[in-house]
């Protein structure tokens, strides 16, 4: 009799801790509704991580996003430091310890980490659909809907969009290169001026010339194609190595990461530097880094535009409290504020013809950038992400072909 | 009393850093066979086949030892001449706070500031070119991220002599060369045979075991390289990092092999190191 109960006793003890253990995550989330959502997303904790290089957006995030976040739906949110491949390597190793709690929440990411957490199944979906914010964006821009030529499917929510420009001072050089033939012409000219960064924004780089070897600004579009990268790459690789002894150091090496090319472009060691967000001069301009001379442009064959996102993790504790969070970050409100000149100066990812009258108006009435080119003024050379195995060879081949050659 | 002190000792040890390390080299040595990882698919000799083929971690080893080869010869050669060229001079306060204060200095700091003072836009070649020696910057040599990893050993040599120099100095103190080297010259030595045959043999086979662990050290360096290094060849942690950070998450194994090889090669050259008791007991 007494075992019996015992026995009972267990049972009921382990089916009560069984019920207990985190009753707010045993919820599906994609079937509730919005109102749901925000109720249990009250009064929580949200953890993001994100790359904290720029005190601009730190500034917005901490100043702005953080007390509003609070005022407005009672949520923490914590930031933590961190961007692709930190961000992979958690994921990965979270995976593979089984952990079923994620550290993190909600993850700032770009198409190169999208591809690698999709890989190991790293983000939690879809939930764009949810966000009742999202009907202000455009998903069928394949600028925004399409990510490295494969569709997000509402696993990552667009926040930013931004296109690769060329930066350089207008007073040193009044006539900068468009093509890959004025470039041959130019490093001759000035030797030592330009390089390619072994990094991101120099694979970007060797994208737009692989887009312009093909002829078109659309010829690296569609799935990725072997035979056609195979003799891209190889006229490619022949042009550079062609030319290097014209670039930084004479070629011998190359910088590990953009920002030091940024640094060399201020202290004119270089004359060319290139970057995402048109260039990022009109923030490095106002920082007192870049001359006032600074001008940025497209690529005559086109540079390449795409957006940066925001994920949920598979194993985020707060899937709600990620979701109201990413929610109020597309807000038309949050956009405004991230849009300002005196602030992040980023351009919005919603399209204003969607919007409210009320911020069609402020939306129009942003003041134009001082230094850097508007987003519209470059949209004409945009050209798309190609396929991810595209930066997959170059970045091994770059590496074999030309830094170990 | 004492016993139960070894023992509690010994599972400090244990716990804090052997079972650690053990642990980490499991988890190293699962993955490059491909057993554990993410997208790995299960046991392979791949990942071992492709970096003994591409030669990279050769390089890269025999890349590092030279560097380190030479920022630590360099480095004690300075921190001999220095102290006995100036030991008295280390009396003075000033003089010994000056030496002493790049021991104060983390070596990422060490690195920035090499960056600061020998790029080709940094301050020599600002200077250079305010007295007109040189027109572009591109004219100024080449110091960092160069073919001769001169930044590096520059790097390696201002973090290391400090400590060399401070070494020595109880060295001499405590071997007391200098009534040896009394003694000598009252036999008839010179000022050359007294260095050479006197002090710089009893110095150097004190501090041997020390400049064999500071050249590993200075082997297994990493922000100094990173910052400061080319892209080809790299430093061998500089290496290992780019391996298992790369953006193809199927090679990442590849990292985790050359980790293993690095941490065996290492293990086994420290474990000869020690075995010799003869060394172990003159040492410093």
């Amino acid at each position: 009799m007494m075992q019996r109960f015992l026995f009972f006793l267990l049972f009921a003890i382990t089916l009560f801790l069984m019920s207990c253990e985190n009753p707010k995550e045993s919820r599906n989330w994609k079937q509730a509704s919005w109102q749901e959502i925000e109720q249990q997303a009250n009064d929580t904790t949200v953890n993001f991580m994100m790359w904290q290089g720029s005190p601009i957006v730190n500034d917005y995030i901490n100043n702005y996003v953080k007390p509003t976040l609070k005022e407005k739906h009672n949520i923490t949110l914590n930031i933590s430091s961190g961007q692709g491949p930190e961000i992979v390597q958690l994921m990965m190793g979270e995976k593979q310890a089984g952990s079923e709690k994620g550290q993190v929440d909600m993850v700032w990411i770009n198409g190169e980490t999208f591809f690698q957490l999709r890989k190991i199944e790293g983000l939690w979906g879809p939930f764009t659909e949810k966000l009742p914010n999202s009907q202000y964006i455009d998903f069928n821009n394949p600028f925004i809907g399409i990510d490295f030529q494969q569709e997000i499917n509402g696993m990552e929510c667009p926040w930013g969009i931004n296109q690769f420009a060329f930066v350089y001072d207008s007073i040193k050089t009044p006539a900068p290169p468009k093509t890959l033939a004025e470039l041959e012409t130019f490093v001759k000219v000035n030797p030592g001026t330009f390089t390619i960064s072994n990094d991101f924004s120099g694979m970007t780089l060797l994208k737009c010339y692989m887009a312009e070897l093909s002829g078109s600004p659309d010829g690296l579009d569609g799935e990725f194609d072997q035979q056609k990268y195979d003799t891209l790459s190889t006229q490619l690789w022949e042009y550079i190595n062609r030319n290097r002894k014209y670039f930084w150091k004479e070629g011998q090496t190359f910088p590990k990461e953009h920002s030091k090319m940024d640094q060399m472009f201020s202290s004119g060691e270089i004359l060319l530097t290139y970057g995402f967000s048109e260039g990022g001069i009109e923030e490095k301009v106002l920082q007192g880094l870049f001359p006032e001379s600074t001008k940025g442009y497209a690529w005559k064959n086109g540079t390449i535009l795409n957006s940066n996102y925001l994920g949920i993790t598979y194993n985020a504790t707060n899937k709600a409290g990620a979701m109201q969070v990413i929610n109020f970050l597309i807000s038309p409100e949050a956009q405004l504020k991230r849009a300002e000149p005196s602030g992040m100066n980023a351009n919005p990812v919603l399209d204003i013809s969607k919007l409210p009258t009320e911020y069609k108006d402020k939306f129009e009435k942003i003041t134009a950038r001082q230094y850097g080119p508007s987003l519209d003024e470059l949209s004409e050379n945009a050209i798309k992400e190609p396929a991810p195995e595209y930066m997959l060879n170059i970045y091994e081949d770059f590496r074999t072909y030309v830094i170990e050659k | 009393m004492k016993n139960k002190g070894k023992h509690i000792g010994f599972v400090l040890f244990v716990v804090f850093a052997v079972l650690p390390f053990t642990l980490a080299f499991g988890y190293a040595l699962l993955y490059s066979f491909g057993i554990i990882g993410v997208v790995n698919e299960g046991f392979t000799l791949s990942f071992w086949k492709e970096v003994f083929t591409s030669g990279t971690l050769g390089t890269s080893f025999l890349y590092s030892g030279i560097i380190a080869a030479v920022g630590v010869f360099l480095s004690v050669s300075l921190a001999l001449w220095v102290v006995l060229k100036f030991k008295e001079g280390f009396n003075n306060k000033y003089l010994s706070f000056i030496i002493y204060m790049p021991l104060a200095v983390p070596g990422i700091v060490s690195a920035f500031f090499t960056y600061q003072l020998f790029a080709q836009s940094g301050f020599f070649a600002r200077l250079s070119y305010q007295l007109n020696w040189i027109e572009t910057a591109q004219q100024f040599p080449d110091l960092v991220n160069d073919n001769w990893a001169i930044g590096i050993i520059i790097t390696f040599i201002s973090l290391l002599t400090p400590f060399f120099i401070l070494l020595y100095l109880n060295i001499y103190k405590d071997e007391r060369i200098e009534e040896l080297s009394q003694l000598s010259r009252a036999l008839g030595a010179n000022k050359k045979q007294i260095a050479l045959k006197v002090s710089l043999p009893i110095m150097l086979k004190k501090s041997w075991v020390l400049i064999v662990l500071y050249f590993i050290f200075l082997l297994g360096a990493y922000e100094v390289p990173l910052i400061l290094g080319q892209e080809s060849p790299q430093m061998l942690s500089v290496l290992i990092l780019r391996e298992l950070k790369q953006f193809d998450l199927t090679k990442t194994s590849e990292g985790y092999v050359m980790a293993v090889v690095y941490t065996v090669v290492i293990m086994s050259a420290t474990i000869f190191i020690f075995s010799r008791k003869k060394l172990r007991n003159n040492a410093y």
